[in-house]
């Protein structure tokens, strides 16, 4: 039992559960209206789209980049889905991948671009966003898309057992992406490549793959936020997402994501995603100050993360020794 | 592979060029909107009908971004090409003061329309919604629909904007009229739609039971308050009454299919035509009548029952207002 209380206070997500944890049952006694169903239900869908919006930025930042087209991506994608179901009636299903398609194929372009230049992926994507959203504006004139099939809203209204069905796809990719990081080899080569480029290409790891990769998955996953989203909505607007840049660097730092790359966990997004979501919850809930509500959204955040990372404060001060790790190994 | 490149930015140029190549010599009139939105479609439908009753061609550019910055330096680009008459939606009510100088120190006039800048402005005109009087007459027209008594949700956007300000007066001024409503919860500082449906979503689960109505003064709460309630109101046992602003697609929708109550529509058609011919006037040589600056382009509530023939109550009330120009609001050249 100790060994098992040991191992897990050597994980680096503990803090980020804690400081969600602190914060759920903190906003649980301090409202009255926190642990209700309605809210429940509605936290649970914004936490499945921050945790989404997340993993299109996480999933660069392990081969140590960052997109900043995140966004104008997952516009692209939703007004791709809204025009092919509203415009040329295809059903949801052909639609979905067409938006996935596009979404691959803009991060495969960042790749590409990144790669064969070797300009940083800041300037690159930050470029690229200029080009998308000019694109999404010019296509779709600003106009959402509102007459979409029924059916598709499924799965952003609906639920199973009272849980949201979007939390349920949010665990199953989470799952994914944990087994996908910690036991297959093209996991771990992206993992190697952020983690040191130079080692990873002299241990003959093709590091301009992984980062073309790594972006192509970026934009699929900016793409099914937009699915996502669009499905909640039950209309495409092609202003979506434009509020995901700091959402996605935000949660994904929280979650343990390193900026430098080389690391990425699952269980901490979902944290992560989890304590951003609670302090907006929880900041309406309690009335707080419209004008004063900014400041307190990013006390609260600092005082989250810096609770997350108490753990790591504390081994800073104390360095560790070889005795020490012996007698915590026996 | 630079013979490429160049082909490459000379058709960029080519293409954004284009517009420019529109401008006619005489009067110089420039539209100038902040970024690609289905408001600015409705107010350039008004400025084409001022080009095709007048002959006059007017300069239609549309911003990249909602930034002052954009919008500056794009105005300035248009000054610097000689042109004397903008008709201009200020991104930022007090930033484009400094703009509009310049275009007046150029000898040229500045007309708001949407919304006005911040006093004092060189600007001589703003052609838009009052919308201390619209915000008013959403907040009541809701109290109706509450039976005169509840508890409202009060949702403002941006509030370093000067507008919302004037809203939120608005909005409080129709409460403080009826003893039997108060404003249970407000929530501000909102500037996207995702962020909007997470705050409301919030405030609705922080005050299920006690909400009656719920009031929006802006275009991005408005949207995204319908599309919450397309679904709160399908299944909840007691309907939450909304107002909002602005006719988008969703919010007509959402009216049509029963699911919100009424939005306020502006006069986007108005704002285009009329300050297209204000600018005329201006150039004309017609000066600013003492008192007048802002010219209310009207606003009309719109349900279910006035969804098909609002558009036309509108274009009545665009014609009352272009009769009355030269007398309410000009002064005419010595001659």
């Amino acid at each position: 039992m100790m060994r098992w209380f040991d191992n897990l206070r050597s994980k680096s997500e503990v803090g980020t559960i804690g400081a969600a944890l602190v914060l759920f049952l903190g906003f649980t006694f301090l409202t009255d209206s926190f642990f209700t169903a309605y809210n429940l239900f509605n936290v649970g869908r914004n936490l499945s789209v921050y945790v989404f919006i997340a993993l299109g930025q996480a999933i660069v930042m392990v081969v140590g980049g960052m997109n900043l087209s995140l966004g104008a991506i997952g516009g692209l994608a939703t007004i791709t889905a809204g025009m092919l179901m509203q415009n040329l009636s295809w059903d949801p299903v052909s639609a979905s991948a067409a938006a996935i398609a596009v979404g691959i194929f803009t991060g495969w372009i960042n790749g590409f671009v990144i790669t064969k230049t070797k300009l940083n992926s800041f300037i690159v994507t930050l470029a690229t966003s200029f080009i998308f959203t000019g694109l999404v504006m010019g296509i779709s004139k600003g106009y959402p898309m509102t007459k979409l099939p029924e059916s598709f809203n499924i799965l952003g209204q609906g639920n199973f057992l009272g849980v949201p069905n979007l939390v349920l796809l949010l665990v199953v990719t989470l799952l994914i992406v944990w087994y996908f990081f910690r036991f297959t080899v093209t996991g771990r080569h992206l993992l190697a490549t952020g983690g040191n480029l130079s080692a990873a290409r002299l241990s003959g790891i093709k590091t301009d793959k992984m980062i073309v990769l790594a972006n192509m998955l970026s934009g699929a996953f900016a793409a099914i936020t937009a699915l996502l989203w669009i499905s909640r909505m039950a209309s495409a607007q092609p202003a979506t997402g434009g509020n995901w840049m700091i959402i996605s660097f935000a949660v994904a730092v929280i979650g343990g994501t390193s900026l430098t790359g080389g690391s990425i966990s699952a269980v901490g997004l979902f944290f992560g995603g989890l304590i951003m979501v609670l302090i907006k919850n929880g900041l309406i809930l309690m009335q707080v100050d419209t004008y004063f509500e900014q400041t307190f959204l990013g006390m609260i955040i600092l005082l989250a993360v810096l609770l997350g990372q108490t753990k790591e404060l504390k081994s800073r001060r104390k360095p560790r020794t070889i005795e020490k790790d012996l007698g915590r190994k026996v | 592979m630079k013979k490429v490149l160049w082909a490459l930015v000379a058709f960029t140029m080519l293409l954004g060029g284009e517009a420019f190549a529109q401008a006619k010599k005489d009067y110089k009139i420039a539209w100038y909107a902040s970024a690609v939105h289905p408001y600015f479609d409705g107010v350039k439908k008004g400025v084409e009908a001022f080009e095709k009753d007048t002959g006059i061609t007017v300069l239609k550019q549309i911003g990249p971004d909602w930034t002052q910055e954009s919008e500056t330096a794009g105005l300035e680009a248009l000054v610097a090409k000689g042109y004397k008459g903008f008709s201009v939606y200020p991104s930022n009510a007090s930033g484009v003061n400094a703009i509009y100088k310049e275009i007046q120190s150029a000898g040229g006039f500045a007309v708001n329309f949407g919304a006005p800048s911040q006093q004092p402005t060189p600007a001589s005109f703003t052609v838009a919604t009052d919308v201390k009087y619209a915000a008013t007459l959403a907040t009541q027209t809701l109290i109706k629909l509450m039976g005169n008594k509840g508890n409202i949700l009060n949702v403002l956007e941006v509030m370093t904007d000067p507008n919302t300000v004037l809203r939120k007066e608005g909005v409080e001024l129709a409460v403080k009229a009826m003893p039997g409503v108060k404003i249970i919860q407000e929530v501000a500082d909102i500037t996207s739609i995702e962020e909007a449906t997470e705050k409301i979503q919030n405030a609705i689960a922080a005050q299920k039971d006690k909400i009656d109505g719920i009031v929006c003064t802006g275009y991005t709460t408005t949207v995204a308050t319908a599309q919450i309630l397309a679904e709160y109101n399908k299944t909840a046992k007691k309907k939450i009454r909304f107002i909002g602003i602005d006719d988008d697609p969703v919010v007509v929708k959402a009216i049509k299919d029963g699911y919100i109550d009424a939005t306020i529509a502006q006069n986007p058609y108005g704002h285009g035509y009329i300050s297209c011919m204000l600018n005329k006037y201006l150039i004309d040589g017609y000066t600013v009548k003492a008192g007048a600056y802002m010219v209310n382009s009207g606003a009309l509530v719109v349900t279910k029952a006035n969804l098909d023939t609002y558009s036309s109550m509108l274009g009545a009330v665009t014609a009352d207002i272009l009769k009355k120009l030269e007398k309410d609001y000009l002064v005419a050249p010595k001659k």
